[in-house]
Protein backbone atom coordinates (compact mmCIF):
# COMPACT_ATOMS: atom_id res chain seq x y z
CA UNK A 1 0.00 0.00 0.00
CA UNK A 2 1.16 3.58 -1.03
CA UNK A 3 0.51 7.12 0.41
CA UNK A 4 -2.45 7.99 -2.10
CA UNK A 5 -3.85 4.68 -1.37
CA UNK A 6 -3.91 4.79 2.36
CA UNK A 7 -5.42 7.84 1.72
CA UNK A 8 -7.80 6.71 -0.72
CA UNK A 9 -8.96 4.12 2.20
CA UNK A 10 -8.96 6.20 4.87
CA UNK A 11 -11.26 9.26 3.08
CA UNK A 12 -14.03 6.78 4.40
CA UNK A 13 -12.96 6.67 8.01
CA UNK A 14 -15.53 8.40 10.38
CA UNK A 15 -14.19 11.37 12.33
CA UNK A 16 -16.41 9.91 15.25
CA UNK A 17 -14.15 7.00 15.87
CA UNK A 18 -16.82 4.65 14.69
CA UNK A 19 -14.77 2.74 12.19
CA UNK A 20 -12.23 1.53 14.85
CA UNK A 21 -11.80 -1.83 14.75
CA UNK A 22 -12.60 -2.14 11.33
CA UNK A 23 -10.31 -4.45 9.35
CA UNK A 24 -10.94 -2.51 6.36
CA UNK A 25 -8.47 0.81 8.08
CA UNK A 26 -5.73 -1.54 10.28
CA UNK A 27 -3.36 -0.88 7.32
CA UNK A 28 -4.02 2.15 6.40
CA UNK A 29 -4.09 3.71 10.01
CA UNK A 30 -0.54 1.33 10.77
CA UNK A 31 0.60 3.54 7.88
CA UNK A 32 -0.40 6.38 8.90
CA UNK A 33 0.83 6.32 12.71
CA UNK A 34 4.17 5.26 11.00
CA UNK A 35 4.38 8.19 8.70
CA UNK A 36 4.41 11.53 10.04
CA UNK A 37 3.16 13.32 6.85
CA UNK A 38 0.29 10.93 6.34
CA UNK A 39 -0.52 11.14 10.29
CA UNK A 40 -0.87 14.46 9.55
CA UNK A 41 -2.98 14.82 6.39
CA UNK A 42 -5.19 12.17 8.90
CA UNK A 43 -5.32 14.62 11.67
CA UNK A 44 -6.29 17.59 8.78
CA UNK A 45 -8.71 15.10 7.47
CA UNK A 46 -10.56 14.46 10.38
CA UNK A 47 -10.98 17.99 12.04
CA UNK A 48 -12.31 18.90 8.18
CA UNK A 49 -15.13 16.17 7.99
CA UNK A 50 -15.76 17.01 11.99
CA UNK A 51 -16.26 20.83 10.62
CA UNK A 52 -18.00 20.08 8.17
CA UNK A 53 -20.38 17.35 9.65
CA UNK A 54 -20.88 20.30 12.19
CA UNK A 55 -21.88 22.76 9.97
CA UNK A 56 -24.14 20.55 7.72
CA UNK A 57 -26.32 19.24 11.30
CA UNK A 58 -26.91 22.56 11.94
CA UNK A 59 -29.06 23.32 9.18
CA UNK A 60 -32.64 22.74 10.32
CA UNK A 61 -36.07 21.68 8.67
CA UNK A 62 -38.63 24.19 7.62
CA UNK A 63 -41.47 25.08 9.69
CA UNK A 64 -44.27 23.26 10.09
CA UNK A 65 -42.56 19.99 7.81
CA UNK A 66 -43.10 17.66 11.09
CA UNK A 67 -46.98 18.46 11.10
CA UNK A 68 -47.11 18.25 7.68
CA UNK A 69 -45.47 14.53 7.89
CA UNK A 70 -47.46 13.40 10.66
CA UNK A 71 -50.77 14.27 9.08
CA UNK A 72 -49.79 13.80 5.64
CA UNK A 73 -49.09 9.68 6.37
CA UNK A 74 -52.61 9.66 7.71
CA UNK A 75 -54.19 11.07 5.12
CA UNK A 76 -55.71 7.36 4.40
CA UNK A 77 -56.47 6.38 0.91
CA UNK A 78 -54.19 9.64 -0.62
CA UNK A 79 -52.82 8.43 -4.03
CA UNK A 80 -49.55 9.54 -4.96
CA UNK A 81 -49.61 13.36 -5.17
CA UNK A 82 -48.44 16.25 -7.42
CA UNK A 83 -46.43 18.65 -5.79
CA UNK A 84 -49.26 21.13 -6.08
CA UNK A 85 -51.88 18.74 -3.57
CA UNK A 86 -48.81 16.85 -1.26
CA UNK A 87 -46.27 19.72 -0.71
CA UNK A 88 -45.46 19.80 2.99
CA UNK A 89 -46.87 23.69 3.28
CA UNK A 90 -50.12 21.66 1.97
CA UNK A 91 -49.90 19.16 4.48
CA UNK A 92 -49.89 21.70 7.25
CA UNK A 93 -53.66 22.05 6.19
CA UNK A 94 -54.19 18.38 6.22
CA UNK A 95 -52.74 18.48 9.86
CA UNK A 96 -55.54 20.37 10.85
CA UNK A 97 -58.02 17.42 9.58
CA UNK A 98 -56.01 14.91 11.33
CA UNK A 99 -53.86 16.47 14.41
CA UNK A 100 -56.47 16.44 17.21
CA UNK A 101 -57.84 12.90 15.97
CA UNK A 102 -54.45 11.63 16.75
CA UNK A 103 -53.25 13.64 19.53
CA UNK A 104 -55.90 15.41 21.52
CA UNK A 105 -56.34 14.33 25.09
CA UNK A 106 -59.17 17.07 25.23
CA UNK A 107 -61.30 18.32 22.28
CA UNK A 108 -63.12 20.63 24.07
CA UNK A 109 -65.04 22.45 20.70
CA UNK A 110 -66.50 21.53 17.95
CA UNK A 111 -64.48 22.97 14.62
CA UNK A 112 -61.17 22.07 15.61
CA UNK A 113 -59.47 22.36 12.19
CA UNK A 114 -57.53 26.02 12.22
CA UNK A 115 -57.15 25.23 16.29
CA UNK A 116 -55.18 22.05 15.72
CA UNK A 117 -52.76 23.67 12.67
CA UNK A 118 -52.32 26.94 14.96
CA UNK A 119 -51.21 24.24 18.29
CA UNK A 120 -49.14 21.82 15.58
CA UNK A 121 -46.88 24.64 14.09
CA UNK A 122 -46.77 26.42 17.88
CA UNK A 123 -45.32 22.82 19.45
CA UNK A 124 -43.34 21.88 16.47
CA UNK A 125 -41.16 25.92 16.26
CA UNK A 126 -41.07 25.04 20.39
CA UNK A 127 -39.13 22.32 19.69
CA UNK A 128 -37.39 22.48 16.81
CA UNK A 129 -36.07 26.01 15.61
CA UNK A 130 -34.07 28.83 17.34
CA UNK A 131 -35.88 31.42 19.66
CA UNK A 132 -35.09 34.90 20.28
CA UNK A 133 -36.44 38.57 20.04
CA UNK A 134 -34.87 41.81 20.20
CA UNK A 135 -36.72 45.17 20.32
CA UNK A 136 -38.43 47.74 22.89
CA UNK A 137 -42.14 46.33 22.23
CA UNK A 138 -41.19 42.67 22.31
CA UNK A 139 -39.21 43.19 25.91
CA UNK A 140 -42.14 44.77 27.52
CA UNK A 141 -44.52 41.71 26.10
CA UNK A 142 -41.91 39.31 27.62
CA UNK A 143 -41.91 41.48 30.84
CA UNK A 144 -45.88 41.57 30.91
CA UNK A 145 -46.07 37.74 30.46
CA UNK A 146 -43.21 36.96 33.30
CA UNK A 147 -45.16 38.47 35.96
CA UNK A 148 -47.02 35.37 38.22
CA UNK A 149 -50.67 35.05 37.94
CA UNK A 150 -50.89 38.01 34.77
CA UNK A 151 -53.52 36.60 31.96
CA UNK A 152 -52.39 35.90 28.73
CA UNK A 153 -52.40 39.60 26.42
CA UNK A 154 -55.18 40.45 24.62
CA UNK A 155 -55.93 42.36 21.45
CA UNK A 156 -55.91 46.01 22.83
CA UNK A 157 -52.79 45.58 24.40
CA UNK A 158 -50.79 44.36 21.60
CA UNK A 159 -49.40 46.45 18.66
CA UNK A 160 -48.46 43.96 16.10
CA UNK A 161 -47.30 45.70 13.29
CA UNK A 162 -44.96 47.44 15.89
CA UNK A 163 -43.93 44.11 17.49
CA UNK A 164 -43.17 43.21 13.98
CA UNK A 165 -41.33 46.11 12.96
CA UNK A 166 -39.25 46.51 16.02
CA UNK A 167 -37.49 42.96 15.83
CA UNK A 168 -39.98 40.11 17.63
CA UNK A 169 -39.36 37.32 16.24
CA UNK A 170 -41.38 36.66 13.13
CA UNK A 171 -42.29 32.98 11.36
CA UNK A 172 -44.45 32.45 8.33
CA UNK A 173 -46.82 30.25 8.32
CA UNK A 174 -48.93 29.37 5.23
CA UNK A 175 -47.98 32.67 3.73
CA UNK A 176 -48.90 35.04 7.13
CA UNK A 177 -46.76 36.32 9.95
CA UNK A 178 -47.09 34.71 13.32
CA UNK A 179 -44.95 36.51 16.13
CA UNK A 180 -43.48 34.50 19.34
CA UNK A 181 -41.88 35.73 22.02
CA UNK A 182 -40.35 33.23 24.72
CA UNK A 183 -40.60 33.85 28.82
CA UNK A 184 -40.07 31.55 31.81
CA UNK A 185 -42.88 31.91 34.62
CA UNK A 186 -42.05 29.93 38.18
CA UNK A 187 -39.00 28.49 35.93
CA UNK A 188 -40.87 26.98 33.78
CA UNK A 189 -40.35 28.14 29.81
CA UNK A 190 -43.17 29.02 27.66
CA UNK A 191 -43.59 30.31 23.77
CA UNK A 192 -46.21 32.81 23.05
CA UNK A 193 -47.63 32.88 19.63
CA UNK A 194 -49.90 35.53 18.00
CA UNK A 195 -51.26 36.09 14.46
CA UNK A 196 -54.16 37.83 12.65
CA UNK A 197 -57.78 36.36 12.67
CA UNK A 198 -57.16 36.65 8.80
CA UNK A 199 -53.94 34.64 9.19
CA UNK A 200 -53.56 31.17 8.29
CA UNK A 201 -56.04 29.54 10.35
CA UNK A 202 -58.70 32.49 10.04
CA UNK A 203 -61.71 32.52 12.07
CA UNK A 204 -61.83 28.82 12.59
CA UNK A 205 -59.75 29.31 16.16
CA UNK A 206 -62.59 29.48 18.70
CA UNK A 207 -62.76 31.96 21.59
CA UNK A 208 -62.30 29.39 24.31
CA UNK A 209 -58.89 27.39 24.68
CA UNK A 210 -58.42 24.12 23.07
CA UNK A 211 -55.55 21.76 24.00
CA UNK A 212 -53.10 19.98 21.85
CA UNK A 213 -51.26 17.15 24.21
CA UNK A 214 -47.70 15.49 22.78
CA UNK A 215 -45.44 13.26 24.14
CA UNK A 216 -42.86 16.58 24.10
CA UNK A 217 -45.32 19.40 24.84
CA UNK A 218 -48.38 20.91 24.86
CA UNK A 219 -50.53 23.70 23.73
CA UNK A 220 -53.38 26.07 24.01
CA UNK A 221 -55.36 27.81 21.40
CA UNK A 222 -57.69 30.34 21.35
CA UNK A 223 -58.66 33.94 20.04
CA UNK A 224 -60.23 37.23 20.52
CA UNK A 225 -61.47 39.49 17.86
CA UNK A 226 -58.25 40.28 16.06
CA UNK A 227 -55.93 37.95 17.06
CA UNK A 228 -55.63 34.00 17.19
CA UNK A 229 -52.99 32.83 19.97
CA UNK A 230 -51.39 29.62 21.04
CA UNK A 231 -49.08 29.00 24.23
CA UNK A 232 -46.85 26.58 24.13
CA UNK A 233 -44.66 24.76 26.88
CA UNK A 234 -42.66 21.77 27.25
CA UNK A 235 -43.95 21.44 30.27
CA UNK A 236 -47.49 19.86 29.40
CA UNK A 237 -50.88 20.94 28.85
CA UNK A 238 -51.20 21.38 32.61
CA UNK A 239 -48.52 23.75 32.98
CA UNK A 240 -49.87 25.49 29.82
CA UNK A 241 -53.44 25.53 31.17
CA UNK A 242 -52.66 27.20 34.70
CA UNK A 243 -51.33 30.40 32.82
CA UNK A 244 -54.77 30.99 30.61
CA UNK B 1 -47.19 0.76 14.17
CA UNK B 2 -49.24 3.50 16.22
CA UNK B 3 -49.29 6.99 16.27
CA UNK B 4 -46.83 7.39 19.15
CA UNK B 5 -44.47 5.35 17.63
CA UNK B 6 -44.86 6.74 14.18
CA UNK B 7 -44.26 10.00 15.73
CA UNK B 8 -41.14 9.07 17.43
CA UNK B 9 -40.03 7.45 14.05
CA UNK B 10 -40.48 10.96 12.72
CA UNK B 11 -38.84 12.70 15.43
CA UNK B 12 -35.93 10.98 15.10
CA UNK B 13 -34.85 11.44 11.43
CA UNK B 14 -36.90 13.80 10.15
CA UNK B 15 -34.15 16.51 10.23
CA UNK B 16 -31.23 14.43 9.42
CA UNK B 17 -33.42 13.31 6.15
CA UNK B 18 -34.38 16.54 5.12
CA UNK B 19 -30.53 17.81 5.36
CA UNK B 20 -29.96 14.74 3.25
CA UNK B 21 -32.84 15.78 1.04
CA UNK B 22 -31.65 19.37 0.83
CA UNK B 23 -28.41 18.30 -0.41
CA UNK B 24 -29.83 16.07 -3.15
CA UNK B 25 -32.84 18.50 -4.39
CA UNK B 26 -31.00 21.62 -3.66
CA UNK B 27 -33.89 24.06 -2.81
CA UNK B 28 -36.27 23.72 0.41
CA UNK B 29 -39.85 23.04 -1.11
CA UNK B 30 -38.60 20.04 -2.88
CA UNK B 31 -36.40 18.77 -0.36
CA UNK B 32 -39.53 19.32 2.17
CA UNK B 33 -41.80 17.21 -0.75
CA UNK B 34 -38.95 14.47 -0.89
CA UNK B 35 -39.10 13.73 3.22
CA UNK B 36 -42.97 14.10 3.11
CA UNK B 37 -43.03 11.51 0.59
CA UNK B 38 -40.39 8.90 2.12
CA UNK B 39 -42.80 9.26 5.60
CA UNK B 40 -45.74 8.66 3.56
CA UNK B 41 -44.30 5.93 1.67
CA UNK B 42 -43.08 4.21 5.25
CA UNK B 43 -46.74 4.39 6.90
CA UNK B 44 -48.13 2.70 3.56
CA UNK B 45 -45.84 0.11 2.81
CA UNK B 46 -43.07 0.19 4.82
CA UNK B 47 -44.86 -0.80 8.07
CA UNK B 48 -43.90 -4.14 7.38
CA UNK B 49 -40.35 -3.18 8.53
CA UNK B 50 -40.59 -4.68 12.21
CA UNK B 51 -37.27 -3.85 13.10
CA UNK B 52 -36.93 -0.14 13.83
CA UNK B 53 -33.03 -0.75 13.84
CA UNK B 54 -33.37 -1.14 10.07
CA UNK B 55 -35.88 2.09 9.80
CA UNK B 56 -32.93 4.49 8.94
CA UNK B 57 -31.65 2.86 6.53
CA UNK B 58 -34.92 2.01 4.68
CA UNK B 59 -35.78 5.79 4.70
CA UNK B 60 -32.56 6.80 3.44
CA UNK B 61 -32.84 4.41 0.73
CA UNK B 62 -36.23 5.26 0.09
CA UNK B 63 -35.85 9.02 -0.12
CA UNK B 64 -33.10 8.53 -2.29
CA UNK B 65 -34.68 6.50 -4.86
CA UNK B 66 -37.80 9.01 -5.04
CA UNK B 67 -35.61 11.69 -5.50
CA UNK B 68 -33.79 9.52 -8.40
CA UNK B 69 -37.02 8.50 -9.86
CA UNK B 70 -38.68 12.45 -9.59
CA UNK B 71 -35.76 13.48 -12.28
CA UNK B 72 -35.30 12.40 -15.13
CA UNK B 73 -32.65 9.77 -15.66
CA UNK B 74 -31.52 10.69 -19.34
CA UNK B 75 -28.28 10.38 -21.19
CA UNK B 76 -27.19 13.80 -18.77
CA UNK B 77 -26.81 10.89 -16.06
CA UNK B 78 -23.30 10.83 -15.64
CA UNK B 79 -21.10 7.71 -14.58
CA UNK B 80 -18.09 7.06 -12.08
CA UNK B 81 -16.01 6.35 -15.40
CA UNK B 82 -16.96 9.64 -16.64
CA UNK B 83 -16.08 11.87 -14.01
CA UNK B 84 -12.67 14.01 -13.93
CA UNK B 85 -10.27 12.82 -10.81
CA UNK B 86 -10.34 14.76 -7.55
CA UNK B 87 -8.17 18.21 -7.90
CA UNK B 88 -7.36 19.20 -4.50
CA UNK B 89 -5.62 17.54 -1.70
CA UNK B 90 -5.79 18.96 2.30
CA UNK B 91 -4.00 22.12 3.55
CA UNK B 92 -4.28 22.90 6.53
CA UNK B 93 -6.15 26.25 5.75
CA UNK B 94 -9.40 24.06 4.31
CA UNK B 95 -10.13 22.89 8.03
CA UNK B 96 -9.97 26.86 9.29
CA UNK B 97 -11.84 27.90 6.66
CA UNK B 98 -15.38 25.39 7.28
CA UNK B 99 -15.04 26.55 11.07
CA UNK B 100 -15.45 30.10 10.31
CA UNK B 101 -18.23 29.43 7.33
CA UNK B 102 -21.62 29.92 7.82
CA UNK B 103 -23.54 26.77 7.55
CA UNK B 104 -26.00 27.66 4.94
CA UNK B 105 -22.64 28.15 3.03
CA UNK B 106 -21.26 24.74 3.74
CA UNK B 107 -24.49 23.15 2.72
CA UNK B 108 -24.33 25.84 -0.81
CA UNK B 109 -20.92 24.44 -1.46
CA UNK B 110 -21.99 20.59 -1.16
CA UNK B 111 -24.90 21.16 -3.46
CA UNK B 112 -22.36 22.08 -5.81
CA UNK B 113 -20.89 18.98 -5.93
CA UNK B 114 -21.55 16.19 -8.23
CA UNK B 115 -24.58 14.05 -7.81
CA UNK B 116 -22.40 11.03 -7.73
CA UNK B 117 -19.87 12.04 -5.34
CA UNK B 118 -23.53 14.03 -3.33
CA UNK B 119 -24.95 11.43 -1.99
CA UNK B 120 -22.28 9.47 -0.37
CA UNK B 121 -20.59 12.67 1.18
CA UNK B 122 -24.40 13.48 2.58
CA UNK B 123 -24.44 10.60 4.55
CA UNK B 124 -21.10 10.49 5.84
CA UNK B 125 -21.39 13.71 7.27
CA UNK B 126 -24.77 13.94 8.64
CA UNK B 127 -25.86 10.97 9.45
CA UNK B 128 -22.14 10.14 10.46
CA UNK B 129 -22.58 6.49 8.24
CA UNK B 130 -20.06 3.84 7.88
CA UNK B 131 -18.68 3.28 4.17
CA UNK B 132 -21.01 -0.41 4.73
CA UNK B 133 -24.35 1.46 5.91
CA UNK B 134 -23.59 4.22 3.29
CA UNK B 135 -23.62 1.23 0.18
CA UNK B 136 -26.76 -0.43 1.85
CA UNK B 137 -28.55 2.88 1.99
CA UNK B 138 -27.73 3.52 -1.72
CA UNK B 139 -27.49 0.47 -3.01
CA UNK B 140 -24.21 0.09 -4.72
CA UNK B 141 -20.70 -1.78 -4.00
CA UNK B 142 -18.28 -1.01 -0.98
CA UNK B 143 -15.63 -0.15 -3.38
CA UNK B 144 -17.99 2.36 -5.55
CA UNK B 145 -18.46 4.21 -1.83
CA UNK B 146 -14.94 4.56 -0.94
CA UNK B 147 -14.36 6.12 -4.25
CA UNK B 148 -16.70 8.44 -3.94
CA UNK B 149 -15.99 9.70 -1.08
CA UNK B 150 -12.43 9.94 -1.44
CA UNK B 151 -13.41 12.16 -4.77
CA UNK B 152 -16.57 13.63 -3.48
CA UNK B 153 -14.38 14.99 -0.45
CA UNK B 154 -12.21 16.77 -2.94
CA UNK B 155 -14.83 18.12 -4.79
CA UNK B 156 -15.93 19.51 -1.95
CA UNK B 157 -12.90 20.96 -0.39
CA UNK B 158 -12.47 23.12 -3.90
CA UNK B 159 -16.54 24.20 -3.69
CA UNK B 160 -15.98 25.58 -0.12
CA UNK B 161 -12.94 27.59 -1.10
CA UNK B 162 -15.06 28.77 -3.95
CA UNK B 163 -17.99 29.68 -2.42
CA UNK B 164 -16.45 31.31 0.39
CA UNK B 165 -14.39 33.34 -1.98
CA UNK B 166 -17.26 34.61 -3.71
CA UNK B 167 -19.14 35.41 -0.39
CA UNK B 168 -19.63 39.06 0.69
CA UNK B 169 -16.50 39.77 3.14
CA UNK B 170 -17.66 41.13 6.57
CA UNK B 171 -16.18 44.03 7.28
CA UNK B 172 -15.44 45.48 10.92
CA UNK B 173 -18.41 48.60 10.91
CA UNK B 174 -16.86 51.90 12.30
CA UNK B 175 -18.10 53.44 15.42
CA UNK B 176 -19.21 56.92 14.69
CA UNK B 177 -18.20 59.63 17.02
CA UNK B 178 -19.83 59.64 20.30
CA UNK B 179 -21.36 56.14 19.63
CA UNK B 180 -19.92 52.72 21.72
CA UNK B 181 -20.05 49.57 21.04
CA UNK B 182 -22.06 47.30 23.45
Amino acid sequence: MNTQEAKFILSAYRPSGGDTGDAAFVDALRMAGEDPALGAWLSRSRAHDAAVAGKLREINPPQGLRAAILAGARVSGSPRRSRSVWGWAAGLAAAAAVAFTVYTVRTPAASPSGSAALASFAIDDMLHAKHGSSGEASSALVAALQVEGAKMPAAASIDFDRLRDTGCRTLNFAGHDVMEVCFARGGTEFHFYMTRRDGPVGSSVERGPSFLAQAAGAAAVWSDGRFNYALASRAGVEAVRRLL
Amino acid sequence: MNNEAFAQLVDAHYAPLYRFALSLARNAPDAGDLVQQTFFIWATKGDGIRELSKAKSWLFTTLYREFLRGRRRDSRSTSIEDLPPGEKDLAAEDVDRVSKMDAALVMTALQTVDETFRAPLTLFYIEDMSYQEIAAALEVPIGTVMSRLSRGKSQLRTALERVESSSGKVLPFPLSKGASAS
